[in-house]
């Protein structure tokens, strides 16, 4: 009894340092962010006091943060419903019997595996309208196209968007690929003597049996994207205007750039709280199913 | 229980050499340097310099080359008081931020003594690096121009000698605008065209900080025309820093540009010279006006090697260090009497031409810098885009003019 004791204290004794190491990364600045949050903490100007509830009020009057939150909400729902339906389809191909599947399944995953930043800054040349690859693509089939995809608007957000899905889909399809291989064949063998078509297979067999997997998958897919900000980073600077600014670019800039610790604190926190309330309901719709 | 034993000697051994490598590394070195000149060919040369006439021994770490993550980076550094850093190189907008702060210690005593201070200019050193206190935090290592570039091929194509005033910068750039190219070349990224903006604003004699002046306005209805009425500029150039401007020129795609630097982009892609691409003198709109520069070397507050740190600043600050960084870098001195010793080339004539006929300013600064930057760049990459008109635009300026200054 009293050397289980003794072990059981050598045992808190070796873990300690890792909960400390934790306590000190995890829970201490998620406590202190909450606390600078109701500060108006400017390193620049010397202004550290406390505003209670003011930037929290301030965020929904900033049009900058109204723009990222708006950019935002379309980036995370554009990009997932594009993973979900790509990825699945990219999946399905991965999962055919084809010769040179095990190198496809390989090569596949480069993207993912290269860093969001180096990515970034080639794709602002890759969508230059007189450099880049994606113009001289096009001119291929339409010989006098110009588009300079980075200063409007719309084709911003979309060549962010394209990158996020370009480097990040090969990833979810593994993922949903390895699910695909726990169907067993022979609910398709039965489907097949039945008389249904690939298509009713599929969404009868495959896409039921692998729909907890995508909701699964979905949760820190939607995360990473929600806290999303390098593809931004270095590849728009957030234009045109503040067009393509995602609310952790935003948190970033506001904390690191502008020093403005108390309001990058607001911003950050609700992007917490955002995050926090979807997590939930994505787990209770998972757990449900 | 010998089991026990073993495994807390093991734990304290770990955490003994642990703290071991820490003292080490730090005894190594007399001093850390933060710097941005790293990935320059020359800079073990300059290094070597440095470390033979000082006979200190200096650890390097890179500065990263993303303006944006410089910045946040030394400010991380400064403001944390993190001590493991002790002399940084920053650029005039991190100095106008950081001067009032107290992260950055005083060197008018130890090292810009009155006899050395007087070689280099007064308006810079007051306006950039001087706090509210009377404090001096940087030594300025070099001085330079937000010079103006010119392709020789292009003004003898269309048949122009110079560019001296408004109405050559405008015909020029229009007869250089054809089969894709254009007069006129920008980097008007939102935290680059602020450079450009105050270019203008002076050219046409106005004034950053008041945007009720008519001539700030004429300035930018002048660059929106370059755009959209007299297409001489591309409205492509709104994405672009200054990697995708200077590639452009190198290529023929522009005629005429405003940069800072001595051509080295130039030299080495073979463009370089009074043939080809070469600095010109600032043509005169309203006024003949141009931007002077610097990077400063200046020193943590929280360093803990503040006579090391002294003493490499004194060498940087004499005659010495200020040509081994001409000799290395092609950085012109920021002293006047150094300035006079280097061999006489085109850059030193133009500098010395830039110097007296030009207005000389310092660009204009807020505390705030980058906010101030990035919410002026923000709001002309608007106007460019007709999604506000010049008049906003202003009124939009002046508004953060009041918020930051």
């Amino acid at each position: 009894m009293k050397k289980n004791k003794s072990m059981l204290l050598i045992a808190w004794l070796l873990v300690l340092p890792a909960l400390v190491i934790r306590g000190f990364t995890i829970i201490y600045p998620i406590f202190a962010t909450f606390k600078i949050s109701f500060y108006k903490v400017s390193l620049l100007r010397g202004i550290n006091e406390f505003v209670g509830l003011q930037n929290y009020l301030d965020v929904f009057k900033d049009p900058k943060v109204l723009t990222a939150i708006q950019f935002t909400f379309i980036f995370v729902v554009v990009s997932m419903l594009l993973h979900i339906i790509f990825g699945v389809i990219l999946a399905l191909i991965l999962n055919m019997d084809f010769k040179g599947r095990r190198f496809l399944r390989t090569i596949v995953l480069i993207p993912w595996a290269m860093p969001m930043v180096v990515i970034g800054m080639a794709a602002k040349w890759g969508f230059n309208n007189d450099y880049g690859l994606v113009n001289d693509f096009i001119r291929r089939f339409f010989a006098n196209f110009e588009l300079s995809w980075l200063i409007h608007t719309n084709t911003a957000r979309f060549a962010v968007i394209a990158m996020d899905v370009w480097k990040d889909l090969p990833f979810f399809a593994i993922l949903v690929l390895a699910g695909l291989q726990f169907i067993p064949n022979e609910l398709y063998e039965a489907a097949r003597v039945d008389g249904a078509t690939k298509v009713q297979a599929f969404l009868k067999i495959t896409l039921p049996l692998i729909m907890k997997n995508i909701l699964i998958l979905s949760i820190p897919f939607t995360m990473w994207r929600l806290a999303s900000f390098d593809i931004v980073y270095a590849m728009t600077s957030g234009g045109p205007g503040s067009d393509t600014e995602l609310i952790a670019y935003r948190i970033t800039t506001e904390v690191f750039t502008n020093l403005n610790l108390g309001y990058g604190a607001t911003l950050a926190v609700l992007l917490f709280i955002a995050m926090l309330i979807f997590s939930s309901l994505n787990l209770y719709v998972a757990n449900k199913k | 229980m010998k089991k026990n034993n073993y495994l807390l000697i093991l734990v304290s051994i770990t955490l003994l050499l642990f703290g071991l490598s820490f003292s080490i590394s730090a005894a190594d070195y007399d001093l850390t340097l933060y710097s941005i000149l790293t990935t320059d060919p020359d800079f073990s040369d300059w290094l070597n310099d440095v470390e033979t006439a000082t006979g200190l021994k200096i650890n390097v770490i890179a500065a990263p080359t993303n303006s944006d993550t410089r910045q946040q980076k030394v400010t991380t550094i400064l403001s944390s008081g993190d001590s493991s850093i002790d002399i940084l190189e920053l650029n005039d907008e991190m100095a106008s931020s950081f001067k009032n702060s107290g992260w950055l210690a005083p060197l008018q005593a130890q090292v810009l003594t009155a006899d050395i201070l007087k070689y280099f200019p007064d308006g810079y050193v007051s306006d950039m690096i001087t706090s509210r206190q009377g404090d001096i935090i940087g030594v300025p290592g070099y001085s330079g121009y937000l010079a103006f570039w010119v392709d020789q091929q292009k003004l003898d194509k269309y048949g122009f000698d110079s560019i001296d005033n408004k109405e050559d910068f405008i015909a020029f750039a229009k007869a250089a605008s054809v089969d894709g190219n254009y007069g006129y070349g920008g980097s008007w990224e939102r935290t680059y065209v602020f450079n450009e903006i105050a270019t203008f604003v002076n050219l046409f004699g106005g004034d950053y900080f008041d945007w009720t002046n008519p001539a700030n306005k004429e300035a930018i209805q002048f660059m929106y025309d370059m755009v959209h009425k007299w297409q001489v500029t591309p409205i492509e150039q709104l994405a672009d820093k200054y990697e995708q401007l200077n590639q452009k020129f190198i290529d023929g795609k522009y005629a005429m540009i405003f940069m800072w630097g001595t051509g080295a982009e130039y030299r080495a892609a073979n463009r370089y010279g009074q043939d080809q691409i070469h600095m010109a003198m600032m043509p005169e709109f309203k006024t003949r006006s141009i931007f002077t520069d610097s990077w400063s070397y200046v020193l943590n507050s929280a360093s803990k090697n503040k006579e090391a740190a002294y003493k490499f600043l004194r060498y940087v600050a004499g005659e010495q260090g200020m040509l081994s960084a001409w000799d290395n870098f092609d950085r012109f001195p920021a002293r006047s009497d150094v300035a006079k010793e280097i061999p006489e080339n085109e850059i030193t004539k133009m500098y010395q031409r830039y110097s007296e006929e030009c207005i000389v300013r310092g660009r204009p600064m807020a505390p705030q810098t980058m906010e101030f930057i990035t919410q002026m760049g923000t709001i002309f990459q608007q106007a460019m885009q007709d999604k506000i008109t010049i008049d906003e635009f202003c009124q939009q300026a002046q508004s953060f003019v009041e918020q930051y200054k």
